[in-house]
């Protein structure tokens, strides 16, 4: 069973035992690389008289196996004394340049201890000449390719879980709790990881009450990647920071895009970013708006925040300019959002992308179907995929944020 | 969908032909060509979004990244676009004021040479 995939998904874990329900007579290929001209033929003998299909290559030295070691997949039975390297080291290279192929050593009966010390390196068997016949030639061959495979798929799901463990440490990184026990907002935030992606993108969203203000951000990082994710971590928890330390508003984002600069690891990188201030008791938020698509308030119709956008954090900083106010009264939604719903696709023809005209319209329908809003999150996902027609290749980060009574 | 790439000389100006998508995919297709030019020497790049059928993140921040690289050597990166689904893009972005946007090549290179 090949496992391995093309394109950026995870490998699925592998079935268990999948690799031990075999064709009996699946002929295996062994790779014998053998000085000896008289036990090569030893082991042509001895594997024509077994029911063991065996297509046979026979190299005489290391460097005549070398061009065939990186590709081959099957069983390299290796004479540990051969005229241009011998012993461990000979041993060592094979391991390395063969990574696919399982390796049983074939040893001297006086240096049956090097046979064991391959097995502790990483030899799957190792036979003793002239104490091997056919059958136990056979077995070893075929016990030690289908020990290589299942290591190979233990190896294969061992990588599936790190990964997994690390998309959630990002995620948790990304994805805070928020910090609005004594705001008027009351926050309800979801993510979905978008379909292409091996990894987390650079999505977050944070929300901090500070001295009678209440600071809401979502952003998202250009790029997909483990870069694009840590430098996500890095501004989101630097403005929570940057909030917690009492920086003044208007120098909030200033300050964030110069720790974006020097954070970043390529010029290219930059961030979209959507900020919204609300002091307490007032229903006019200022908003800054970096390069990230508006956001919508949700009231009983649905409202496209009108803001001049600037241009995202980390391409061109200029100092700020005057802040804009939005109305937002109370018992309304705000919702903010990451590209990944507008990119997706608007039905039909399929070349059509949703939009941010298109978002409003689906969450206005939503509502109207009577879907509370605690639940329009997963509802829109819902709907968006549909739209596209498959799941969102992209990230989805939303938060709403409710204005309290 | 994928990206096709073209370019060529007109007028003192390199005039890159994009057609397709520019997604985190096909962008740094795009990317090796705008820096090639630039290594070669062409300060004056014209990108021709007329046949781009999609702009991701990536693909802004490419062509954001061509245009500091022009900018060092005091050149410049314009664009050609007339496509209202791409334009919107630029706007939501901010960088209608940042790049030139025209309507045709021949309408880049002119508003550059009169500058």
């Amino acid at each position: 069973m090949d496992t391995r995939k093309t394109g950026h998904e995870p490998p699925d874990p592998p079935e268990a035992g999948a690799a031990l329900i075999r064709e009996p007579d699946e002929p295996v290929d062994v790779l014998l690389i053998e000085d000896d001209p008289q036990d090569a033929f030893l082991v042509e003998e001895f594997l024509g008289e077994t029911a063991l299909s065996a297509n046979i290559t026979w190299v005489e030295t290391l460097a005549a196996a070398r061009r065939h070691l990186p590709t081959f997949r099957g069983c390299v039975l290796l004479d540990l004394n051969l005229p241009d390297a011998s012993g461990m080291e000979l041993l060592r290279e094979v391991l390395t340049s063969a990574g696919n192929a399982a390796v049983v050593v074939l040893t001297g009966l006086d240096d049956e201890h090097e046979g064991v010390a391959a097995v502790a390196a990483g030899a799957q068997d190792y036979l003793v000449k002239g104490q091997v016949d056919g059958s136990l030639l056979a077995r070893s061959l075929r016990y030690s390719v289908e020990r290589q495979r299942s290591d190979e798929n233990a190896r294969q799901l061992r990588d599936a879980e790190l990964h997994a463990r690390e998309n959630m440490r990002l995620e948790r990184g990304l994805l805070p709790q928020l910090l609005l026990d004594r705001s008027p907002l009351a926050p309800r935030s979801f993510y979905r990881p978008g379909r292409k992606r091996a990894l987390v993108g650079g999505d977050f969203f944070d929300a901090v009450d500070k001295d009678g203000t209440t600071h809401v951000i979502i952003g998202d990082v250009s790029g997909h990647g483990p870069d694009e994710a840590a430098l996500g971590v890095h501004l989101r928890i630097a403005w929570r920071a940057l909030v917690m330390g009492g920086v003044a508003e208007e120098q909030l984002l200033p300050t964030l895009e110069e720790i974006l600069v020097s954070e970043r690891t390529q010029e290219e990188m930059y961030a979209t970013l959507c900020q919204i201030s609300l002091d307490k008791g007032s229903e006019a938020p200022r908003i800054r708006l970096f390069g990230h698509p508006p956001p919508l308030v949700l009231t009983h119709e649905v409202t496209e925040v009108r803001a001049v956008p600037r241009p995202p954090l980390g391409m061109f900083p200029e100092p700020e300019a005057e802040v804009e106010c939005f109305h937002f009264p109370r018992g309304a939604t705000l919702m903010l959002y990451t590209d990944g719903l507008v990119d997706a696709y608007d039905g039909g023809d399929g070349t059509e992308r949703l939009g941010v005209t298109g978002l409003a319209r689906i969450v206005g329908g939503v509502l109207a179907a009577g879907v509370p809003v605690g639940e329009l999150p997963e509802r829109l996902v819902n709907e968006a995929e549909q739209h596209n027609g498959g799941p969102l290749q992209d990230d989805v980060a939303m938060l709403l944020v409710t204005h309290g009574e | 969908m994928d990206l096709k790439l073209d370019h060529y000389t007109e007028d003192d100006t390199e005039i890159v032909v994009v057609e397709g998508e520019i997604d985190v995919y096909t962008a740094p297709r795009l990317r090796e060509l705008l820096i090639d030019l630039v290594n070669k020497g062409n300060f004056h790049l014209v990108v021709n979004m007329e046949k781009v059928e999609f702009l991701d993140s990536t693909g802004l921040g490419v062509l954001v990244g061509g245009l500091k690289r022009v900018r060092a050597h005091d050149g410049t990166l314009d664009l050609v676009c007339t496509q209202e689904r791409i334009l919107k893009i630029f706007r939501i972005t901010g960088l209608t004021k940042v790049f030139g946007i025209y309507e045709s090549v021949r309408e880049a290179i002119d508003k550059r040479k009169s500058k």
